[in-house]
């Protein structure tokens, strides 16, 4: 019998409440011990043992835990459509920055009313990831200190990408100052004039900050998916405060949701007020590197969207988990 | 609680609270130790069937997962239940040995 074909068969034979807490350790088991017939009909048994203590009521705990799971995934995935709705907004200042859009905006009162909303749509959702994951943060970088090695690497990768940020912010400012010169380069980009050179560091600059956002938020994922802790408590000042950190964060991942539709709309009207008034603009190329502006704009409004659609999956998934209390501690 | 609550699991779940008494250790970890520590081979579907109900009763608890690996440790109520399990046992031995005048 050849065991590594039988092996994500037996897996599959049990519940898929019980599935989702055990089946991962399960598996590395299995590829450990799995060795005779006798060993399958063992797990079998298994199999038919977890489907029992569904059907009698027992094993609350499976539930309890996979709506843990349930609310933790609900929380990343606000926090990485959040992460992307960031690069789109910055795509989108990126986009009006340096265009006739700018000018515009001061003399028609409804434009500035949708890039102000946009702002303050941001300030929101900033505010309220700041507020949902401070506990959350403070617990997983707790962990990493007190020893989990793989989360103080992987809470590293958020670091060193800042860090590569800054010090290519730093390099881009030495060049436009003068400090730095470099053939091709030029300090000050004229309209209509780009500079191969120039399109380069713009490009790398993209480059670090989009690989940076997508591994940090990889490695941040991963680093909270590792930490089973329902509650934490906190001392400060002489006083102690436990906090259920997955609830904690859910009223705030609702904020940000509603946040990123509000910016959603006003993206859009803004997007709209913008072509009304100046459709040559659209039809050019105000875009990075002298690209098509209607691209970029549909490209921003895309991921937009998508994140969007994310964070209210996420919530719709999470919503049952929220309303159960007293999850149990692990 | 009484090692009835165990069903048919009732002496895997006492081999793994035997096991975690010297430390915390992930599935095959366990299978190994009271092996070599009874010579009960405990297939993977009894382990981890005894495993769930000793974590939902709260006698052990899992640990951060160590690459796709979870180790557990035995919680201060799965420590006292031992004891306890085992003191009463120590005690059933001694009687029995004393009647067979051993």
């Amino acid at each position: 019998m050849r065991m590594d074909k039988v092996r994500p068969w037996l897996t599959s034979l049990y519940p898929r409440l019980w599935r989702d807490r055990y089946a991962a350790e399960f598996d590395v088991l299995l590829e450990q011990c799995l060795q005779s017939p006798l060993d399958v009909v063992d797990v079998f048994l298994g199999a038919v043992d977890a489907h029992l203590q569904l059907l009698n009521g027992e094993n609350l705990g499976w539930r309890m835990m996979n709506m843990l799971n349930k609310l933790r995934t609900t929380i990343l995935m606000v926090f990485a459509a959040f992460i992307g709705f960031i690069v789109a907004g910055f795509s989108l200042v990126g986009l009006a920055d340096d265009s006739p859009m700018i000018p515009l905006m001061k003399t028609n009162p409804a434009l500035s009313a949708a890039w102000t909303t946009i702002q303050i749509g941001a300030f929101v959702a900033l505010l309220a990831v700041v507020i949902g994951g401070l506990p959350l943060a403070l617990t997983v970088v707790r962990r990493a200190l007190a020893g989990d090695r793989h989360g103080r690497r992987l809470l590293l990768v958020p670091v060193f990408s800042f860090l590569a940020l800054v010090l290519y912010l730093g390099f881009v400012f030495l060049v436009a100052t003068g400090r730095i010169q470099i053939p091709g380069v030029v300090r000050v980009v004229q309209p209509g004039n780009f500079p191969p050179g120039n399109r380069l560091m713009l490009e790398g600059l993209m480059l670090v900050f989009i690989l940076g956002a997508i591994a940090s938020t990889m490695a941040v994922w991963k680093a909270i998916s590792a930490t089973d802790i329902e509650q934490e408590t906190f001392y400060a000042v002489g006083r102690s405060l436990t906090v259920k950190i997955y609830k904690f964060a859910f009223v705030p991942a609702v904020i940000t949701t509603l946040a990123m539709l509000v910016m959603l709309v006003a993206t859009i009207t803004w997007g709209w007020l913008s072509f009304s008034s100046l459709p040559q603009v659209f039809a050019g190329n105000f875009g990075p590197w002298g690209t098509s502006t209607q691209a970029w704009f549909f490209g921003i409004l895309v991921l937009m969207v998508v994140c969007a659609m994310a964070a209210l999956f996420g919530l719709r998934r999470g919503l049952p988990a929220r309303t159960k209390q007293n999850l149990p501690n692990q | 609680m009484d090692t009835s609550d165990f069903g048919r699991f009732s002496d895997p779940a006492l081999l793994i609270l035997a096991s975690l008494a010297g430390g915390e250790k992930h599935g095959y970890a366990m299978m190994e130790d009271i092996e070599a520590m009874t010579g009960v081979h405990l297939g993977p579907g009894t382990l981890y069937g005894a495993l769930s109900r000793l974590e939902q009763s709260g006698m052990i608890q899992a640990l951060p997962a160590d690459e796709r690996r979870r180790p557990y440790q035995l919680t201060t109520r799965g420590t006292a239940f031992l004891r306890q399990y085992l003191a009463s046992l120590k005690k059933f031995v001694y009687m029995g040995l004393m009647r067979l005048g051993a």
